[in-house]
C-alpha cells in the first residue's frame, strides 16, 4: 500500500513539475540537455542494456531536487503560500553584540554538525509495531472471556485445583543451640526392636554400633561439684575461715620453698667464684713446692708399673697346691659342721622363730594395707594426662577483704575457671596451656615521614 | 632355643594405648574437632601404668587414649558431620572471597547441623543415669546463662542455657525439692533432692564476670553443647512425672495476676513470657488441674521387730521433711531492689512462701510493697527511710539460714543494722566428736525444740561466759568417765557451783512426779555393767585395739575442745573491742 501511496505521490509531483508553474531549484538545468539530440543504437533486447544506455538523468535530477526541497523545506516549494516564503523586513538592523557575550550564545560547531538537518521525517518502522499471531491470539482471548463469563475454567487451571497440596516443605535441620528447640521422652518404654533384619542394619550402618560398657565408669571418683570448704562462706565462722586461710597458706609455702630450691640449684656456686688476689698467690706458691715434690715422685711410680707389668705369675708348686686344696676342704668341713649345731640349736629357738615369722607377716600385711591405702588415695588424684601436671589454686578472702554484707560482697575467683578446673580434675580433660603467639616474620619498626617532621 | 625373635612394642601395653595425634589422624580430624567429638561421646583420656613401654621406649609427656575407644569412635555419625561442616566453611571462604553473596546466601541456607539425642541415648540408657550426671550440666547451664551477650560464644547457646535453667528452678519450686544453699564467696551452691538423688549446683553471682583468659572456651562451649541437651531431656521427663505442662506455661489463674499494665515498657512482645517465666513468681500449668498433692504416705509393710527403729526413724525423717518443705508457708515477703532477687525468689518460692518485688526491679511482682499482709521485708542496708510496724525487715541471710536449719530461726539475730551470726556451711556433717561451732550448737538446739536462752545471755554476759567455762568443765569429765547418767550429775554439778557463787537460780516450783523410768534406768545400768565386763574379759591384742580406738576418739575430743577455747577468746577479744568502741 505504501508503496503504491508514494508511487502516486511521485507522479503527482512529476505532474506538477510539468506544469508551468512548477519552479525549479536547479536553474541551470536546460530542458534542451535533457533531450539528447543523437539517439544511439543500442540492442534493447537485454537488459544490461536498458540500463545502460536509457538516459535516465532528468528523472533523476528531477527527484533529486523534488528531495532536496522536501530536506530543506519540508515540502515543495511551489506548493507553499506566499507568506511563508516571503517577508517584509522592517525591522532595523540589530546592534551588534558584543563579542564575549555572542561567543556563549553560539553553539559548537560539533554540535551543528551533528544536528539533525533534513526536515523530512524518518519513516516508521511498521515491522516494529507488527504483533505475530495477532489475530488468532485477539480470538483466543474473547474466547476465554467469554468462557470466564459462563464460568468455565480453562482446563489447565482446572488440573491445577484439581491436584492434591503439595507436602509440607522439608523442616530446615535445626541447629543444635536454637533457643526454642522441642525435646521429647526420651527415656520412655523402650519400642519394639525393627522389623528390619538387625544383619541389614548393622552391615549398612543403620544401626549405631553398642557402647563399651566400660565407657561408662567414671574416669576419677570426685564429685562433679565439689562445695568449697566452710571457710568460704561470705560470712564465715572464725575458726573455720582461719584454717581455709591455713591451707591457703601452706599452699603457698610448698610453692615459694620449691621456687626457693630452684633458685638454689640455679645460683652460681661459691666455689666456682673466681678466687680473690691473696688466695691466688698463696695457691701459686703451693703449687710450687708440689710441683718440686711431684718432680722427683713420677720416676719411682713409672718404675714401679713396669715392673708389674713384666712380672709374670709364678707357677705353683705341687705342694703348694695339695696344701690349698686340703685348706679349703677343711673351711667347707667347718662350716657344714657349723651349720648343722646350728640348726640343731634352732629346735631350742623355735619360739623365737615363730615369733619372727609372725613379725614379718604382720609387717607385710601392714605393707599391703598401706599401699591398697595409696592406691584408694591415688583414685582422687588427677592423673598426669599430657606435658602439664594439674595445679590447683584455691579462693579465699582475707579477713580484712571479707564483705560487711551480702550487698557489698566482692566474688572471689571465677566460676567458670572452677569449672574448668573441675573437669581437669576429673580427668576428663587434659591440663593444657594457651597457646602462644608465635610471629612468623620479624617486625620492622620504620619511623614515618610524618611523625619524623614532628619530633 | 630359636623362632623369630620378638619385637619391642608389638604386643602388650603398647598395643592397648595410642596417642593423641595417632587417633586424631586415624580419625582424619582436625585437633578441635576431634577434642569435640571425645568430649561429646565422654572418651577421655588415660595414663597407661607403664608409660615408657606405651610410649616405645620415649619418656616423653604424651596424651593417650585406648585403642578400643578411639576404633568405637570411628563409628560416629558425628564424625561425618564434622567434615561436611569442614568443607562448609572452605565453600563459605569461597564465596566470601569470590564477593558470590547469593552463593553465601545459599550456603548458609543449607549448613550442615548435628544432633546429640542420640549420643545422650547412648550415653545415658536410663534417666536415672541422666540424673547422676546432671549435676555438671547443671553448673554449665547456669554459669554460660550468665554470660553477656557479647560474642565470647553463640548468643543462642546462652539463650538456650537460660531457657533450660529457668526451667529447671521452676521443676524445683513445683517439686519443692531443694535442701540446702550456701553463700559463698565463689557463687552460690545449692542441693536439691530429685527423685532421690542429690543434685547440687553451683550459680555464679550476677554481673561477676572477668573473663579468664587460661579456660579454653572451646571446651566449655562443647561441654555446654552436651549438657544443654541432657538438660532438656531431663528436664521434660522431670516436668512430665509432676503433670506439668512441657514448654512451661504459667497458671491461668497466675497469668491473669501478672497481667502488669506496664508489659511491653519492660520486656517486647515476644520476650516477655519467658522473662515472666524467669521471675519465678507464679506457679506452672499443669496437665490436669489437681487440687494441691495428696500427701504419699510411706507405704507400711509388716517388718520384723529390728526392723522397727528403722522404720521409725525414717518416718521421722520423713515427717520433719515434710515440715522442713513448708517452712515459708503463709508468709508474704518483700523484696527491696539492693538483694538478689533471682535467687531469694527461687530459695523462698521453693519454701512455699509468696514473694514479690518492687514493679521497676523486674517483671512479674505480685503485690506492691505498701501491702499490709507482708510479714517479711528483705533488706539489706543499714536502714530504712519508710517502715511498717507489723512486718519484720531483715537481712537476706536469714532466709538462707532458716533453709539450712530447717527451722524459722529467731528474726532478732538478723534485723537490720545488726551483726549477722556466721553464714556456716550446710554441707559439713560433723561427726561425734568433731568441733561443732557455738552457732551451730544453737541452731541444732532450735531444730530439737529447745528455746534459746537468748534474753538471758544478754541480760549478763558475764554468766554466759561462766557457763561457756562449766561446759568445757564438763566435756573434760566426759573424756574420764563412761557412765550413762551423767546428766544428771551434770545438772546438779552445775546447780551446785551456782549456788556456791551465789548467783539466783532459775527457781521453778513442779510438781512431783512418780518415778517411772525405773526398768529403764535399770536396763541402761545392766548394759553399762556388761559392757565394763566385757572390757575386762577381752584378749590382750583386742584391748590393745579398743584403747587405741578410745584413745583416738578422746584425742578428737581434746582438739574440739581446744578449737572452742579458741573460739571463746576469740569471742571476747571481740566483745572487748565492741565495748571499747561502744565507751
Amino acid at each position: 500500500n505504501s508503496s503504491s501511496i508514494t508511487f502516486n505521490k511521485t507522479l503527482l509531483k512529476h505532474a506538477a513539475v510539468s506544469q508551468p508553474g512548477f519552479l525549479g531549484l536547479k536553474s541551470n538545468v536546460k530542458s534542451s540537455e535533457l533531450v539528447s539530440s543523437r539517439r544511439k543504437r543500442v540492442n534493447k533486447n537485454k537488459k544490461k542494456n536498458w540500463n545502460r544506455h536509457s538516459d535516465i538523468h532528468d528523472v533523476e535530477d528531477f527527484l533529486e531536487d523534488i528531495r532536496h526541497q522536501e530536506r530543506t523545506t519540508g515540502g515543495l516549494l511551489s506548493e507553499k503560500p506566499d507568506d511563508s516564503l516571503f517577508f517584509l523586513d522592517v525591522e532595523a538592523e540589530p546592534v551588534k553584540a558584543e563579542k564575549g557575550k555572542r561567543r556563549v550564545q553560539r553553539p559548537l560547531r560539533i554540535d551543528l554538525i551533528l544536528q539533525h538537518d533534513s526536515m523530512v521525517p524518518a519513516p516508521k518502522n511498521v515491522t516494529a509495531y507488527q504483533q505475530p499471531n495477532a489475530k488468532k491470539l485477539r480470538r483466543i482471548a474473547q474466547r476465554a472471556e467469554q468462557l470466564a463469563a459462563k464460568g468455565v475454567l480453562p482446563r489447565r487451571q482446572r488440573h491445577l485445583l484439581s491436584r492434591r497440596p503439595a507436602e509440607k516443605t522439608v523442616k530446615k535441620a535445626e541447629a543444635n543451640n536454637n533457643p526454642d528447640r522441642d525435646f521429647y521422652a526420651m527415656w520412655g518404654e523402650e519400642k519394639v526392636t525393627d522389623s528390619a533384619d538387625p544383619w541389614y542394619l548393622q552391615q549398612t550402618g543403620k544401626k549405631l554400633v553398642q557402647r563399651p560398657e566400660k565407657l561408662n565408669q567414671k574416669p576419677s571418683v570426685l564429685p562433679a561439684v565439689e562445695v568449697i570448704a566452710p571457710g568460704g562462706s561470705y560470712n564465715p565462722d572464725f575458726l573455720s575461715h582461719q584454717a581455709l586461710l591455713q591451707e591457703a597458706h601452706d599452699v603457698e609455702v610448698q610453692k615459694q620453698k620449691q621456687e626457693d630450691k630452684l633458685q638454689r640449684q640455679l645460683a652460681f656456686r661459691k666455689e666456682d667464684r673466681a678466687t680473690e688476689v691473696q688466695t691466688i698467690i698463696s695457691a701459686v706458691a703451693a703449687c710450687l713446692y708440689e710441683d718440686e715434690d711431684e718432680a722427683a715422685a713420677p720416676n719411682e711410680d713409672e718404675a714401679d708399673s713396669a715392673l708389674g707389668a713384666i712380672a709374670v705369675a709364678e707357677k705353683k708348686t705341687e705342694r703348694q697346691r695339695k696344701k690349698e686344696k686340703a685348706e679349703k676342704m677343711k673351711t667347707q668341713q667347718q662350716q657344714a659342721s657349723r651349720r648343722q649345731t646350728e640348726r640343731q640349736q634352732q629346735l631350742f629357738q623355735l619360739r623365737s622363730i615363730k615369733s619372727s615369722i609372725k613379725q614379718q607377716e604382720l609387717q607385710t600385711k601392714a605393707r599391703q594395707m598401706k599401699r591398697k591405702a595409696r592406691q584408694e588415695a591415688q583414685k582422687a588424684l588427677p592423673r598426669r594426662l599430657g606435658k602439664l601436671k594439674y595445679a590447683q589454686d584455691l579462693e579465699v578472702q582475707l579477713s580484712d577483704e571479707l564483705a560487711a554484707s551480702l550487698r557489698q560482697l566482692k566474688p572471689e575467683g571465677s566460676v567458670l575457671k572452677d569449672r574448668f578446673k573441675s573437669l581437669q580434675k576429673r580427668n576428663l580433660i587434659e591440663p593444657r596451656e594457651r597457646a602462644k603467639f608465635k610471629r612468623r616474620l620479624k617486625v620492622k619498626y620504620v619511623e614515618k615521614r610524618a611523625f619524623r617532621q614532628i619530633t | 632355643m630359636g623362632g623369630t625373635q620378638k619385637k619391642k612394642f608389638e604386643r602388650g601395653s603398647a598395643t592397648n594405648y595410642i596417642t593423641r595425634n595417632r587417633a586424631r589422624k586415624k580419625l582424619q580430624l582436625s585437633l578441635p574437632d576431634f577434642r569435640r567429638l571425645c568430649i561429646l561421646k565422654g572418651i577421655y583420656p588415660h595414663e597407661p601404668k607403664h608409660k615408657k613401654k606405651v610410649n616405645k621406649g620415649s619418656t616423653a609427656p604424651r596424651t593417650f587414649y585406648l585403642l578400643k575407644d578411639i576404633r568405637f569412635l570411628l563409628h560416629e555419625p558425628i564424625v561425618a558431620k564434622f567434615r561436611e561442616y569442614k568443607i562448609f566453611v572452605r565453600k563459605l571462604r569461597k564465596a566470601y572471597g569470590k564477593t558470590e553473596w547469593s552463593a553465601v546466601e545459599r550456603l548458609k541456607e543449607n549448613k550442615p547441623t548435628y544432633k546429640l539425642d542420640h549420643i545422650i541415648k547412648e550415653r545415658y540408657p536410663s534417666f536415672i543415669d541422666a540424673l547422676r550426671d546432671i549435676d555438671d550440666a547443671l553448673c554449665m547451664c547456669f554459669l554460660f546463662s550468665t554470660f553477656a551477650r557479647t560474642g565470647k560464644c553463640h548468643v543462642q547457646t546462652i539463650q538456650l542455657c537460660r531457657r533450660l535453667t529457668v526451667e529447671w528452678m521452676n521443676y524445683v519450686i513445683a517439686s519443692r525439692s531443694l535442701r540446702k544453699v550456701f553463700v559463698s564467696i565463689k557463687g552460690m551452691y545449692y542441693q536439691a533432692e530429685v527423685m532421690g538423688q542429690l543434685i547440687t549446683w553451683l550459680v555464679p553471682y550476677q554481673f561477676s564476670h572477668d573473663h579468664p583468659t587460661d579456660v579454653d572456651y572451646r571446651v566449655m562451649a562443647t561441654f555446654t553443647e552436651l549438657y544443654t541437651t541432657l538438660l532438656g531431656f531431663v528436664n521434660f521427663r522431670l516436668y512430665h512425672s509432676l503433670n506439668l505442662v512441657y514448654p512451661p506455661k504459667l497458671d491461668i489463674k497466675a497469668e491473669s495476676e501478672l497481667k502488669g499494665e506496664n508489659e511491653d515498657e519492660y520486656a517486647m512482645d515476644s520476650e516477655s513470657y519467658p522473662e515472666k517465666l524467669a521471675a519465678l513468681s507464679a506457679s506452672l500449668a499443669r496437665v490436669v488441674s489437681t487440687a494441691e498433692e495428696d500427701d504419699a504416705q510411706l507405704d507400711a509393710f509388716p517388718t520384723e521387730e529390728e526392723d522397727l527403729e528403722k522404720v521409725e526413724a525414717r518416718e521421722k525423717e520423713q515427717m520433719q521433711l515434710e515440715t522442713q518443705k513448708k517452712i515459708f508457708e503463709g508468709l508474704k515477703f518483700f523484696l527491696n531492689r539492693e538483694v538478689p532477687r533471682e535467687s531469694l525468689a527461687f530459695v523462698i518460692r521453693s519454701f512455699g512462701g509468696e514473694v514479690s518485688w518492687d514493679r521497676s526491679v523486674c517483671i512479674g511482682s505480685t503485690y506492691e510493697a505498701t501491702d499490709e499482709t507482708i510479714t517479711h521485708q528483705i533488706v539489706d542496708r543499714p536502714n530504712v527511710d519508710k517502715s511498717y510496724i507489723n512486718r519484720y525487715y531483715i537481712q537476706p541471710q536469714w532466709v538462707y539460714d532458716c533453709v539450712n536449719a530447717k527451722v524459722l530461726l529467731p528474726v532478732e539475730d538478723y534485723f537490720v543494722g545488726v551483726t549477722l551470726p556466721p553464714h556456716l556451711s550446710p554441707f559439713v556433717e560433723e561427726k561425734d566428736g568433731d568441733y561443732v561451732p557455738p552457732e551451730k550448737l544453737k541452731i541444732m538446739a532450735l531444730q530439737r525444740g529447745e528455746k534459746p536462752a537468748q534474753e538471758q545471755e544478754d541480760d549478763d554476759d558475764d554468766e554466759e561466759e561462766e557457763n561457756d567455762d562449766d561446759d568445757d568443765d564438763e566435756e573434760d569429765e566426759e573424756e574420764n568417765e563412761d557412765d550413762e547418767d551423767e546428766a544428771e550429775e551434770k545438772n546438779l554439778k552445775e546447780m551446785e557451783k551456782q549456788k556456791s557463787q551465789g548467783k539466783s537460780l532459775q527457781v521453778k516450783v513442779t510438781p512431783g512426779k512418780m518415778k517411772m523410768e525405773n526398768p529403764v534406768r535399770l536396763e541402761q545400768e545392766e548394759k553399762a555393767e556388761e559392757k565394763r565386763l566385757a572390757i575386762m574379759m577381752m584378749k590382750k591384742k583386742e584391748k590393745y585395739l579398743y584403747d587405741k580406738i578410745m584413745f583416738g576418739k578422746k584425742r578428737k575430743i581434746r582438739e574440739a575442745n581446744k578449737l572452742a577455747a579458741k573460739r571463746k577468746a576469740f569471742d571476747d577479744t571481740e566483745k572487748a573491742k565492741k565495748k571499747k568502741t561502744k565507751n
